[in-house]
Formats: C-alpha cells, sequence, structure tokens
C-alpha cells in the first residue's frame, strides 16, 4: 500500500504535469499516444527527466501512469464521432499521407501498445474495436472524397 | 462363503465412498486464501472494469449507430460497426457472468467463515445470484440473436442487479480492501 506522504507527491506531480505538458496537449488520444511513448516497452516503467528532478524517479512514473490512466478511461467513454475526429486531428499533425497513415494504422494497429499495463482486457478491447470502426470511416470519408483533395 | 465375500465388498465400498467424501470436504477449505483472492478480484473486476455506468452506456448506446446513419456512411462500415459492437457486448455479458458465477462460488463455499451475514441477506443474496445468472443468459440470446441494441432495459436491470450483489459482497470481503485496487470504484453503478 502506497504511504499518504508518497500519495500526496504522486498528486503533486502528477498536477505539475497536468500543469506544465499535458494542458498543452488538448486531445485525449494525443495525450495517450505521448504518455505511452514516455514508457519503456521493455520494463514497463515511465521516465520523464524534468518531473524526475523536480520529485523522484518513483514518484515521476506513478504521475505519468496515473495520467495514462486517466487519458485512457477518457478515450473509452469517448462517443465515436470524437474518436473518429480526435484520429483525423492526430493524422493532420503528423503531417503524413491520409492514405498511408490509415494503411499502417490499419496494418500495424499501434493503438494496441498505447494503453497502460493495468488496463481492464474489455475496456480495451473496446477501445480496439473503436479504432477500427474510426479509421473504417476515415478510410469511407476518404474514398468520397475527389482524388486531387484525398492526397 | 460369497455371502461374506459380498458384505465385504459392500464394506469396502462403503469405506472408500467416506474416504473419498472427506477428502473432498477437506479440499474445500474454509480458510483457503485463493478462494478470497479470486473473489476479490472478480469484484475488482466488476467494480473497476465492467459496471462503470459510463462505460456500459457506451457500449450499448445507440448515438454511435445514429451518427454512422446520420453522415450517411457506406453499408460496409455499418456493418462492421454492428459487428464490432454485437462481439463486445456479448464480451461485456460474458464477462459479468463469469465474475458473478466466482463471486457465487465464494458466497457458496466460503463467505460464512468471513462475514456474519444474516439469514436474510443470505437468501437475498441467493435470489440475486440466481436471478442475476439466468438474466445474463437471456440477455446472452437477446444480443446474439437480435443486436446490441435490442434489450437495453434488461442491459440496465442486469448491471443494477450486479452492483447490487456486489455491494454485499463488498461486506463480506470489506477486509480484503485495497485502497489502489480500485480505479473506477466512484463511478459504479448505485446499489
Amino acid at each position: 500500500m502506497i504511504s499518504s506522504p508518497k500519495r500526496m507527491d504522486v498528486e503533486q506531480a502528477r498536477q505539475d504535469l497536468c500543469r506544465r505538458t499535458l494542458s498543452e496537449i488538448q486531445r485525449p488520444l494525443d495525450r495517450l499516444i505521448y504518455l505511452a511513448s514516455m514508457r519503456d516497452y521493455n520494463t514497463g516503467v515511465y521516465h520523464h527527466d524534468g518531473l524526475a528532478s523536480r520529485f523522484t524517479e518513483e514518484v515521476a512514473c506513478e504521475a505519468l501512469a496515473d495520467c495514462h490512466r486517466e487519458a485512457f478511461r477518457e478515450l473509452v467513454i469517448c462517443p465515436l464521432n470524437e474518436l473518429v475526429s480526435q484520429l483525423d486531428a492526430y493524422r493532420s499533425s503528423t503531417h503524413t499521407n491520409p492514405r498511408e497513415f490509415l494503411t499502417a494504422w490499419g496494418r500495424l494497429e499501434p493503438y494496441r501498445v498505447a494503453v497502460p499495463v493495468q488496463a481492464d482486457p474489455l475496456s480495451a478491447e473496446f477501445l480496439f474495436s473503436n479504432f477500427k470502426i474510426a479509421l473504417a470511416v476515415l478510410e469511407s470519408q476518404l474514398d468520397s472524397r475527389p482524388a486531387g483533395l484525398a492526397a | 462363503m460369497i455371502q461374506l465375500f459380498f458384505f465385504l465388498l459392500i464394506g469396502a465400498a462403503l469405506l472408500s465412498s467416506l474416504l473419498f467424501l472427506s477428502r473432498r470436504g477437506g479440499s474445500r477449505v474454509e480458510g483457503d486464501s485463493g478462494v478470497l483472492l479470486e473473489a476479490r478480484r472478480a469484484l475488482d473486476a466488476l467494480q473497476g472494469g465492467l459496471l462503470p455506468e459510463e462505460l456500459v452506456r457506451r457500449i450499448f448506446a445507440k448515438d454511435d449507430l445514429d451518427y454512422l446513419i446520420s453522415m450517411a456512411a457506406p453499408k460496409s462500415v455499418r456493418d462492421l460497426f454492428v459487428v464490432e459492437r454485437k462481439k463486445i457486448a456479448l464480451s461485456w455479458i460474458g464477462e459479468v457472468r463469469r465474475q458473478i458465477s466466482s463471486l457465487k462460488r465464494f458466497h457458496v463455499g466460503a463467505a460464512r467463515s468471513y462475514a456474519r451475514l444474516g439469514l436474510r441477506t443470505e437468501f437475498k443474496l441467493a435470489c440475486h445470484f440466481a436471478a442475476l445468472l439466468v438474466g445474463c443468459r437471456a440477455l446472452r440470446l437477446a444480443v446474439y440473436v437480435g443486436g446490441p441494441y435490442v434489450a437495453p432495459r434488461m442491459v440496465g436491470t442486469t448491471a443494477v442487479a450486479a452492483a447490487k450483489i456486489c455491494a454485499i459482497s463488498e461486506e463480506s470481503l470489506g477486509f480484503l480492501n485495497p485502497v489502489q485496487l480500485k480505479p473506477y470504484a466512484h463511478n459504479s453503478l448505485p446499489s
């Protein structure tokens, strides 16, 4: 069990992270991807040098994990139309060709590695399912656009 | 001689039955921590992962299908949506049933050792379990045949009944209640 002073530290670190970094990232999808990128895939431990220097490595890791879970929860209960908008906006921010983006996301399913380790399996499956549908929606929108605009 | 052999055979059969029954009774150790942990995990899975109102609403709400219809999505996309949502709905029902069965096993086998539930509460709990497990089967059949939006009231009733069982089970498992294991607990459906 986490003792109360440590929990307080984590809460402070979480607020610090929200104020300095996450407030700049408006969309839950972008936050989910950003926070997943802070995690070492070999160990599952989150790293953030700035946060660790202000607090400790352990506290920073806990705060990042908390925020990651929060972004995941927000995305799971997000309606399909919002998920489609977020995915489209994220695609635009990467400046990749829409067709290439949709093909890569459809085949590689990168969202599968972006969920927190302790995510509830059914919630994770629900989110993956919604991503699949959102990609299909974007693909259909792309198909219906004139060829010049689609690129 | 044959009679003696016959009675000896009956005696041996009775003895081995007694041995079997006593060993079987002994294996159901009333203080088995495995049973407790399984029940605790089931409770956490229900309260934390399966029963939060927002999640249940999202899985079974028609808004997403309405959105696809309103934007005139191609039939292939709408079909994909219905297949995917039906799959998730069936998984949800199956998982709720599995976790409720796990809680039932705990209550049938070990709850008396850990909780001082009154006879009335136990009877109420037994009725809830029976109704919920039958309800889950009926809901599963309905969703399987008619799709995820066929029985919204049944979904609500199932979720509320499961939340009630969780609330009662919480009393029995209160002493195994680590704070950090309940990420969604505050959002669970009202009991």
